[in-house]
Order: structure tokens, then C-alpha cells, then sequence
């Protein structure tokens, strides 16, 4: 069965490239212009995935966000622009999955589509093994192992690769993760979250210009990068 | 409870003395040396003290020092550094004056000043030299000078009494209580009068005369005992208020508060110095209180003036000044008394006749009779002051008028009565008199009514009562009736000229009310800085009856002239000096006041919450030496109000200017949104197909493929013609842009136009309406196309997809060319209309998502400009929607039409 796209968006050019690369790429395309639009296709239509712009001429993408979370557990991808830092973060703290800046090539965008689902996908099925280059990562049995040695991580540092590697793909705000790890009472301590991932990065490096497993997503967070 | 007030009273007094001296701190010592009498060697010891402190390393300077031509003075002089005088021309002389600004920029450790009570020449910033000392002080340099006792204020009257001599120059108790240190010079009475003999003694020529009378041991000794006094009295208090700085506890006396009434009668000016002695002995405060009666005080100005001197004297000498309007005085009196926490009452006795008392008890009377609790001290007039005043004692004219008004009336009531006889006797005659008096009375007031009365009492007895034609009565009972007629006229003339009296103070002050409520409203409604400027200028030129002025400071700028009435834009510089004054200090300075009182105008500061916003100046046109009281209060309640209603001009002004910046920022923010996501929307498109076609071409049909390309292609037009836009309008802005002036035919043009535009949005229908035989314009067929492929781009944003833009082309009759592009779209709201063609504007802009840049009818308007035609916007066309922008190309000389399209 083809996944099923909401593609929400009230740019005319937009639409008309992006409904025949996603055709090509393999899903079925559901159109939305407005807010209102995309609420009513999202409950008639059951997309298996979310494609958001920011700027709708209805209602802002955030409410949106907001009404579809409440019901709908559809991983929603938002388009937005490069400058509308807040805009994205708070996006994904109202429970957006993953964000994709325009100007943007499909490659990515599809890339972006295939890790949400498949983000979805575990949800349900709860898979928590990653392999990222000669890192080996089971949440579950609780162990990680770098070129097939096992390696020691703090508890802290523990939580914080495991809060990554169920998102693997996704971008994580700042403050999910905090809120992950810390608690609800430290969403503003930054300097914690910088320190641990500064440590955490040290021990899953097994040559220092091997490719770094987690990146930064600049003024948003993180995203881990890994095949399951 | 008793015991809790005195402590909290010692407690208030401990904090007071810590920030007395702290105030003290930043400010100069002030030394006096206080002699008894001219010749007692004082300026003699201050410049033997200076050359003592000289010595010790102190830089010392004299600022002034009269050596009287005195060679031992002389002598003490050389050796210390002298200050120049600053010359001041006064009448046909050059007076030498104490020069307080060259002090003050030269810095002294101490300065010498001489003759402390000396008045300035005409025409400096001060009249007085203690008022120069002040500013010398405050500047933080230490001033030593000298005075004779005779000079303190409160003082006089008793030194007059003592010596016989008048002395006018006067300094304020207040300041010689704020010396640091007092210096008493003292000499026996028996050697000064010998210094005199031996010529030791210096005194102005017209002073020889009064030498004899002056220089008398008694004399003397009297002076001597004052000068001592006073400075025992001030080493108490010093005593005490180290006591005080120190935090150690009582005993202290406890706190008086000294209360003295002043009234408008001769001797209130004696009542007020005693008070004065008294307040000053007993260290305590002290407030003049004037009771304003409504009866009698208003509309007479002579009283008015009285009361005013006494309290400005009050006030030199250290009072708090109060009026309170009363009924019943005594009670009025005591109960100030009781709600200020007054100890001690001054008064002075009414130095009325015997048979009055026996009707009313005078005030003072009442108030020892009334007190509780209460010291009361009453003064008792003078035997030269003792001549009774008369509140109602009109002035000479008005007698004399009231009199004239009276014999015609009671003229009037004779011929009537005379000729009522002859139709029919009436029983009583002494109705038409009285009815006459009455009128008299209600007319023009008491003095004419009292008239009236007694010449009605001889005009009866002689027409009407028998024996008629004589002043002699017949019968007993008729000289009876006569006499209770007399005493009924006169209470009912009196009561009935006193009712209008009052009727008309109230009015007066009703006016006084209206006039300022009027003020008020008016200024409350002037909308803008220069209306309220007026209005103050004109109404304070009306209560003054004269002449004003209003300066402003804006934003800490210097005062300027900001209006006047009558108009006047330049000011004398003493004027301007006062104005400042007034301004820097926020006091009142100019005329009637010591600060510049050589200054033409009268200066008072509006203060507002922000500080000195200006000054109010006015210049009275009937020459009078003191400010009358109504004027002055008038004037200081228009200065308040007129501070408020120009700082909240300026508040309003400023907001103003404050929203018109945000609206900038919010534009600018604005504008860089809507510039960004123009350009990336395309980018965007671009992008995401061409990687579509890379990545996944194969697997792409052919059709989407094609829909792929074409949407690169119009999309990298789009972009294209946005960055075009954006580069137009920059150079447009920078001048840049060069304008061809070439020979032009619009059909051509529009042709042009409309197949671009065609091109970009192929669904759209662009009907053309080209009048033929249009005559060529001069212009940029580049530019033009240009345009008009804006306006049609814009019609098509604005307008239904399946909607006809029409383009149409006419000859005007002034000999334009007009091209009008229409569309059936939604029409622009009213309020937008004029806007349009600003840059960056976009009709429903609000989410920031309406379609285009703002930029197209901006760089149109702008290059239609530029070749002299003209452009403009209507809407709506019809059915509520649809908008025509009109372009309109002026008529040009036209060549010959064959040679033209040969040539293109």
C-alpha cells in the first residue's frame, strides 16, 4: 500500500512540483491551500504523513499543529523558512516531527518522509536498535558498542543518546530533550544539554574524523543520524 | 499620648538637623563679624582674621572691602589679592560693584566680602549683596563679612525707635541665622565716641548730620546690648543643634509654633516684627495668617495692598505666609491654630473707639476670651497709629459722588412727595424717603445710602412736618417719629449697601473663577503647542492688564521667545537675564521681586512634573511697587495649568512621533518578510523540480516532466521580473535610473505589454481597447512597457482567474495620451486608494501573504513621474468591485508622423 501525503500548502508553484516528484517518489498525493483544508482532508483522507507550510492564509501552521495533535497521530513534516527560527522550534515543541527549510532539493525532502514514517512506523512496534558506521546502539538491552567493544556511558549520557536514537532522523528541540532527561524544570539549562553532548560525542568517535553520529541542528537541537 | 508627640516631635527634629548638615556640607561657611555700630573696627578685625588665615596657607581673596580712604584698613589690605569691581552705570555715575561672577570662577578658599546689607546698583542679576554672598556659598566658597546690627530686619523698628534713624537697607533674619559663625566686634560706647572725635570713624557726608543724634552713649549702649543678644542667642541654638546632630537626648524647650493674624490696619507691620523677635527668641516657627472676609476685603485696594506689605514682610523675615478666607475670624483663628499644632497666637489690638467695643468685642477680645490652651499676645497700638480704621471708608471721589447721588435722589423723593400731596394726602411720607434711601443703598452703596438718610431726615422736617418750610417740629411725637426714621434709614440703608457690596465681591470673585475655569477649558481643548502659547500670552496680558510674555525651553534648549501679546519678539537683556533666572532657579524673579528688579517684566516659572518647562512674563501697565496679591495668584494658577497643558502638548507630540517610528519598524520588518519569501517561494519551485527531474526523472511521466520544466522556466521568470523590480526601484531611489527621451507610440507599447504578460499567465484574458491615430509621447518605450506590464501583472493578482483585463487607450482633450488598465478583481478598500503607489504597500497585506512586493505601482507611479505624466487610481469600477489605474502622458510637440515611423 502507497503511503498517503497531505501536502498543505497555499503556493500554486509549489504544489505543481511537488505532487509529481512524490507521485515518482512513490506515494499518493492529497492537496490542501488552507488550514481549514488540511484539517478536513487529514480526518477524511487518513494521510499517513503531513507535509505543513508555516503560512497558511487561514489559520497560522502552529494552530493547525495544535487542532491536528489533538486527534492525530500523523507524523507532520513542516516546510518553512530558514529565518523562522522560533517559528519551527515552536513547531516542534506543539509536536511537529522533523522540519525542512525552502529552498529545499526532493532528495532530501523524501529523506525526511522516510525517516518519519518510519519513526511512525517503530511507535508501534517499539524497535530500538540503530546502527550508526561501527556504533551499534540497543536501548533496550542497554548496551552500546563501538567497533564491537563495549563502551561506558553515565547514566545521563545513557538517557540523552537513547532520547536521540528513538527519534533517529528526526530533529529534537532543546527543550524535548531536556525535558527528557532533566526534567519538566530544566527546559532553559542549554549549558547542561551542551556539556553532555560534548561528552557523549568524545565517546562515540572512534577516529576523530569519523563522521559525528549526532547533529546540530543550529538554534533547534539535534538529530541522530543512523540505519536501523 | 502627650509624651508620644514630643518624642516623635525630638525625633523629626534629630532627622531635620542631619540633613541640615548635610545640606550644609556642599556649601560655603558663611562668618559674620556683627558690630553695633559704624566705627566699631569690623572690617578692621576681618582683614586682621584673613591675614591670620592667609598665613596658615589659605588662599584668600577680598572681593570687596571699603577702606574709607582708612590707612590701617589700607594697610591690612596690600599684601592680599584683590578682586576688580565690575562697573555698573547708574544715573550719570559708574558705580564699582562686587563682581559675584569673576568670585566664583576664581575659586578662593575665602572670600572677603564687606558690608553685608549693601544694596546693588540698578540693573545686576541681585539687589542686594547678601543675595550675591548666596550665590557665592552655594558655589562652595567660604565668604566672610560684616554687618551692623542695625541692619537685621526685625531690628529696625526697635533701632528706629532707639536711634531715631530710618534704616533701609535691610537683610532678612533668615540669613544671618543661616551664618555659620557670628563675629561680635565689640567696642565700649564711651571709646567709639572717642574713635569719632579722633576722626577715626568713616561716614558719608550725609550722614554728618545725624552723627549728633546717632553717636549718643544711650544710643550706643542700646545698639550694643542688641548686637549681643543676638549673638548670645545664637550660641544657644548652635548649642543646640549640635545637641541635636550629635543624637543627644533632652532636655530641649519643647517646639513653639507662633501664630500672628494679620489684618490691613496701620499697625500691622509692628504686629508683624514682633512676632518676628518673639518667633526668633523662642527658635521656633512661625506662620502670618490673613483672614479674608468676604464683606469687606475685596474690590478695596488700599487694604489689599496693606495686607499684601505685612505679609511679604512676614516672609522676609522668615514666616510661612497663609490666607484663609472667613466668616467668623475667631473661630477660624483657632481652628488653624488647633489643626497646625500652634502654641502661641499674636495679635494685634483694634484700636477702635470705646462705644464700638461696647456693641461688638474686638477680635482680640474674643480670641483671649475664646483660647484654650492657647497663649495669646496681644500688641497694643501705638498712641501715633492709633487713628481708627474704617474698613468701608471710601475714597474721597466716591464720597463725594454718593454724596451728590444722595441730595438728587432725595431731591427726586421731595418733588414726589410734593406732588402726591396734591392728588390725595398720604397718611405717612417717610415711605417715599426710605424707599429712596433703599434705592440709594442697592445703587451705589453704603456711604450714599448713610447720605441719603440724613439728608432725608432734614428734607422731611422741612417740606412735610408742620410747621412746613422750617426745621422746627411742632408736636413732641413728630421729633420722635422723626428720629426712629433717621435710625430705620440709616440700619436699612447700611444693611442694604452692604448686601450689594458683597453681591458685587462675590461677583468679582465669581468673574475671577469664570475666567480661570474658562482658561482652563480652553487650554484643555488647544490642540497644539502655538494655541496654547496664546492663550497664555493673551491671558495673562489680561489679568496683568498689561503686557506678557511666555518663554519656552524645549527638549533643554535655551529659553526662547515662544509668544507675546501684544506681539513683541525681542526681550531686554535684563529681562532675559530675570527669565532665566526664574527658569534655572523655578522661583519668580524680574520686577517686584530682589532678583533683577530693574527688569521690565515680572517672571514666574511653570513647573511640571518634568521640571521648568518655561516662564510666564508680565509687565503691569498702572506702576505699582508690589504685586497684588489676586494678580498674583491669578497668574500662578494660569503658570500651573499652562505647565500641564504644554507638557501634555509635548507628551502628545512625542507619542506621536514615537508611533510613527514603530510604524517604520513594523513596515521594515514587514518588507523584509514579504522580500524573503518572494524570492524563496520561486527558489523553492526551481529547486524542488530540478532535483525531481535529477532523482527521480526516470520514474517521472513524460507529461509531469514537461509540467516540471515549464514550472522551472516560469518560475526563473517570475524571479526574473521580482529582482528587476527590486533593482528599478533602488536605482529609481538612488537616481540612477536614466530616462530616455525618445519618440514613442503607446499602442505599440501596450502591444508589447500585454503579449508578456500574456505569456507569464497564458490562462488569463487581456482585451485591448487602442484608440488609433494616437499621437506619439516622448518617453522611455522600455520604461513604459515596463509599466504597463505592472499594472497588468497587478491587475491579474488582484482579479478571479477567470476575470478580463482590459486595457484601454484615448486622447484627453488637454492633449494626452491616457492608458487605463481595468480589471474586474476586488477593488481597493477607500482608505487604500492613496496608497497604492507606496512603496512596499500591498492591500491586505496583513499576514504578510498577500501576492507581489509592493514594488510594481510603486516603480510605475515613480517612472510615470519621471516623464511628466501623471497616475492615478480608482475604484471600484462597478458592481462594488473592479480597479482602473489610469496612466496619463502629457502632450508632446509632435515632428512629422511620416519620418517618425520611417525612422523606427
Amino acid at each position: 500500500m502507497t503511503p498517503r501525503i497531505l501536502i498543505v500548502d497555499d503556493e500554486p508553484q509549489i504544489i505543481r512540483f511537488l505532487k509529481p516528484a512524490l507521485s515518482a517518489a512513490g506515494y499518493a498525493t492529497v492537496i490542501a491551500a488552507t488550514g481549514g483544508e488540511a484539517l478536513k482532508s487529514a480526518a477524511t483522507e487518513a494521510p499517513d504523513l503531513i507535509l505543513l507550510d508555516l503560512g497558511l492564509p487561514d489559520l497560522d501552521g502552529k494552530e493547525v499543529i495544535k487542532q491536528l495533535r489533538v486527534w492525530c497521530a500523523a507524523p507532520i513534516v513542516v516546510l518553512s523558512a530558514r529565518d523562522r527560527e522560533t517559528e519551527k522550534i515552536e513547531a516542534l515543541d506543539l509536536g511537529a516531527d522533523d522540519y525542512i527549510n525552502k529552498p529545499f532539493g526532493i532528495g532530501e525532502l523524501t529523506a525526511r518522509i522516510r525517516a518519519a514514517l518510519r519513526h511512525a512506523a517503530r511507535q508501534s512496534g517499539q524497535q530500538t536498535h540503530v546502527k550508526a558506521g561501527n556504533l551499534d546502539i540497543d536501548i533496550l538491552a542497554h548496551t552500546v558498542t563501538l567497533d564491537g567493544a563495549p563502551l561506558k556511558l553515565t547514566p545521563k549520557e545513557f538517557d540523552l543518546l537513547a532520547m536521540l536514537v528513538r527519534n533517529a532522523g528526526l530533529a529534537v528541540t532543546h527543550r524535548q530533550i531536556l525535558t527528557a532527561v532533566w526534567g519538566p524544570a530544566h527546559t532553559e539549562d542549554l549549558q547542561y544539554l551542551r556539556v553532555l553532548i560534548g561528552q557523549l560525542r568524545q565517546k562515540l568517535k572512534s577516529t576523530p574524523d569519523s563522521v559525528d553520529p549526532i547533529q546540530t541542528e543550529p538554534g533547534i537541537g539535534y538529530r541522530f543520524v543512523g540505519e536501523t | 499620648m502627650p509624651e508620644t508627640v514630643s518624642r516623635s516631635s525630638r525625633q523629626r527634629a534629630t532627622s531635620e538637623a542631619l540633613l541640615e548638615l548635610a545640606a550644609n556640607e556642599h556649601r560655603g561657611k558663611l562668618k559674620v563679624f556683627l558690630g553695633m555700630a559704624p566705627g566699631v573696627g569690623k572690617t578692621y578685625s576681618m582683614l586682621s582674621a584673613a591675614r591670620a588665615a592667609k598665613a596658615e596657607g589659605k588662599d584668600v581673596v577680598v572681593g570687596v572691602v571699603e577702606t574709607h580712604g582708612r590707612s590701617e584698613t589700607a594697610a591690612l589690605v596690600d599684601g592680599l589679592e584683590v578682586l576688580p569691581r565690575r562697573t555698573a552705570p547708574y544715573r550719570n555715575r559708574v558705580l564699582m560693584e562686587f563682581d559675584v561672577d569673576a568670585a566664583i570662577a576664581r575659586r578662593p578658599d575665602l572670600l572677603l566680602v564687606d558690608e553685608f546689607a549693601h544694596s546693588n546698583a540698578p540693573g545686576l542679576v541681585h539687589a542686594k549683596r547678601y543675595q550675591d554672598v548666596e550665590g557665592v556659598l552655594q558655589a562652595g566658597i567660604d565668604v566672610w563679612t560684616t554687618l551692623n546690627v542695625q541692619h537685621v530686619e526685625s531690628l529696625t523698628d526697635v533701632v528706629e525707635k532707639i536711634a531715631g534713624i530710618t534704616v533701609r537697607e535691610t537683610i532678612p533674619d533668615k540669613v544671618l541665622e543661616r551664618a555659620d559663625e557670628i563675629v561680635v566686634v565689640d567696642l565700649p560706647p564711651e571709646d567709639l565716641i572717642q574713635r569719632l572725635k579722633d576722626g577715626k570713624v568713616y561716614l558719608p557726608e550725609n550722614a554728618r548730620r545725624a552723627i549728633d543724634k546717632f553717636f549718643l552713649p544711650s544710643n550706643l549702649t542700646a545698639l550694643r546690648e542688641l548686637a549681643l543678644r543676638r549673638t548670645a542667642d545664637r550660641v544657644d541654638e548652635q548649642m543646640l543643634t549640635q545637641l541635636r546632630q550629635r543624637g543627644v537626648e533632652g532636655p530641649w524647650p519643647t517646639a513653639e509654633r507662633l501664630l500672628v493674624c494679620v489684618g490691613g490696619d496701620e499697625q500691622s507691620e509692628r504686629v508683624v516684627r514682633s512676632a518676628a523677635r518673639m518667633a526668633s527668641a523662642l527658635k521656633s516657627d512661625w506662620i502670618a495668617i490673613h483672614l479674608a472676609t468676604a464683606d469687606r476685603d475685596e474690590g478695596d485696594r488700599k487694604l489689599q495692598k496693606r495686607i499684601d506689605k505685612a505679609l511679604r514682610l512676614a516672609e522676609r523675615l522668615g514666616a510661612t505666609t497663609v490666607r484663609v478666607p472667613a466668616k467668623d475670624l475667631t473661630a477660624e483663628i483657632l481652628n488653624y491654630a488647633n489643626r497646625n499644632n500652634i502654641t502661641q497666637v499674636v495679635i494685634g489690638r483694634s484700636p477702635s473707639g470705646r462705644w464700638p467695643r461696647f456693641l461688638r468685642r474686638s477680635l482680640s477680645d474674643e480670641l483671649t476670651a475664646e483660647a484654650q490652651g492657647l497663649s495669646v499676645t496681644v500688641i497694643a497700638p501705638e498712641a501715633a497709629a492709633a487713628r481708627r480704621y474704617l474698613p468701608d471708608m471710601p475714597e474721597p471721589g466716591a464720597l463725594a459722588a454718593g454724596m451728590a447721588v444722595a441730595t438728587v435722589a432725595v431731591g427726586l423723593a421731595v418733588t414726589t412727595g410734593l406732588l402726591l400731596e396734591q392728588l390725595s394726602p398720604l397718611p405717612n411720607m417717610s415711605m417715599i424717603f426710605l424707599l429712596v434711601v433703599l434705592i440709594c443703598a442697592l445703587r451705589f452703596g453704603v456711604s450714599a445710602a448713610v447720605a441719603a438718610s440724613i439728608f432725608s431726615f432734614f428734607a422731611y422736617n422741612f417740606f412735610f412736618i408742620d410747621p412746613r418750610f422750617t426745621f422746627t417740629i411742632a408736636r413732641p411725637h413728630e421729633l420722635f417719629a422723626l428720629l426712629i426714621f433717621l435710625a430705620v434709614a440709616v440700619i436699612t440703608g447700611s444693611l442694604a449697601g452692604r448686601l450689594r457690596d458683597q453681591a458685587n465681591a462675590t461677583r468679582a470673585r465669581a468673574e475671577a473663577t469664570q475666567s480661570l475655569y474658562e482658561f482652563s477649558r480652553k487650554l484643555s481643548g488647544a490642540p497644539k503647542i502655538d494655541d496654547v502659547v496664546w492663550l497664555v500670552a493673551s491671558q495673562s496680558a489680561a489679568i496683568a492688564l498689561g503686557r506678557s510674555v511666555v518663554l519656552l525651553s524645549k527638549g533643554g534648549a535655551d529659553l526662547a521667545l515662544e509668544g507675546a501679546w501684544p506681539p513683541e519678539d525681542a526681550l531686554s537683556t535684563p529681562d532675559w537675564a530675570a527669565a532665566r533666572w526664574a527658569f534655572e532657579k523655578g522661583e519668580p524673579a524680574g520686577h517686584f521681586t530682589a532678583t533683577m528688579p530693574s527688569a521690565v517684566f515680572h517672571f514666574r516659572p511653570m513647573l511640571a512634573s518634568r521640571g521648568t518647562l518655561g516662564v510666564i512674563g508680565i509687565a503691569m501697565s498702572e506702576g505699582d511697587d508690589n504685586l497684588p496679591a489676586a494678580t498674583e495668584s491669578a497668574l500662578q494658577s494660569f503658570a500651573d495649568q499652562a505647565a500641564v497643558a504644554i507638557e501634555r502638548t509635548w507628551l502628545v507630540d512625542e507619542a506621536a512621533r514615537m508611533s510613527t517610528a514603530a510604524e517604520g519598524e513594523r513596515l521594515r520588518s514587514a518588507l523584509l518578510s514579504s522580500v524573503s519569501h518572494d524570492l524563496r517561494t520561486p527558489l523553492a519551485s526551481i529547486l524542488g523540480s530540478v532535483t525531481s527531474l535529477r532523482q527521480l526523472g526516470d520514474r517521472i511521466p513524460a507529461a509531469d516532466q514537461a509540467e516540471l520544466l515549464a514550472t522551472i522556466e516560469e518560475e526563473a521568470t517570475r524571479l526574473t521580473q521580482f529582482v528587476s523590480n527590486l533593482l528599478d526601484m533602488t536605482r529609481l531611489e538612488a537616481g540612477a535610473l536614466d530616462i530616455r527621451r525618445d519618440w514613442i507610440d503607446v499602442t505599440d507599447v501596450v502591444r508589447a505589454a500585454a503579449k508578456r504578460g500574456q505569456k507569464l499567465m497564458p490562462s488569463r484574458k487581456i482585451e485591448l481597447r487602442m484608440k488609433p491615430d494616437l499621437p506619439l509621447v516622448k518617453g522611455d518605450a522600455t520604461l513604459l512597457e515596463h509599466v504597463i506590464f505592472n499594472l497588468i501583472d497587478n491587475a491579474h493578482k488582484y482579479s478571479p482567474a477567470s476575470s478580463v483585463t482590459t486595457i484601454a487607450s484615448a486622447r484627453l482633450e488637454s492633449g494626452a495620451v491616457a492608458v487605463r488598465v481595468t480589471d474586474q478583481g476586488y477593488g481597493i478598500p477607500n482608505d487604500a486608494l492613496e496608497r497604492v503607489f507606496d512603496k512596499f504597500y500591498r492591500v491586505g497585506g496583513d499576514d504578510g501573504r498577500a501576492p507581489g512586493t509592493g514594488l510594481g505601482l510603486a516603480i510605475a507611479a515613480s517612472v510615470v513621474r519621471a516623464m511628466g505624466g501623471e497616475i492615478s487610481a480608482r475604484s471600484p469600477i462597478s458592481n462594488g468591485g473592479g480597479t482602473e489605474i489610469s496612466i496619463m502622458l502629457p502632450e508632446a510637440v509632435e515632428p512629422a508622423r511620416q519620418i517618425s515611423s520611417k525612422t523606427t
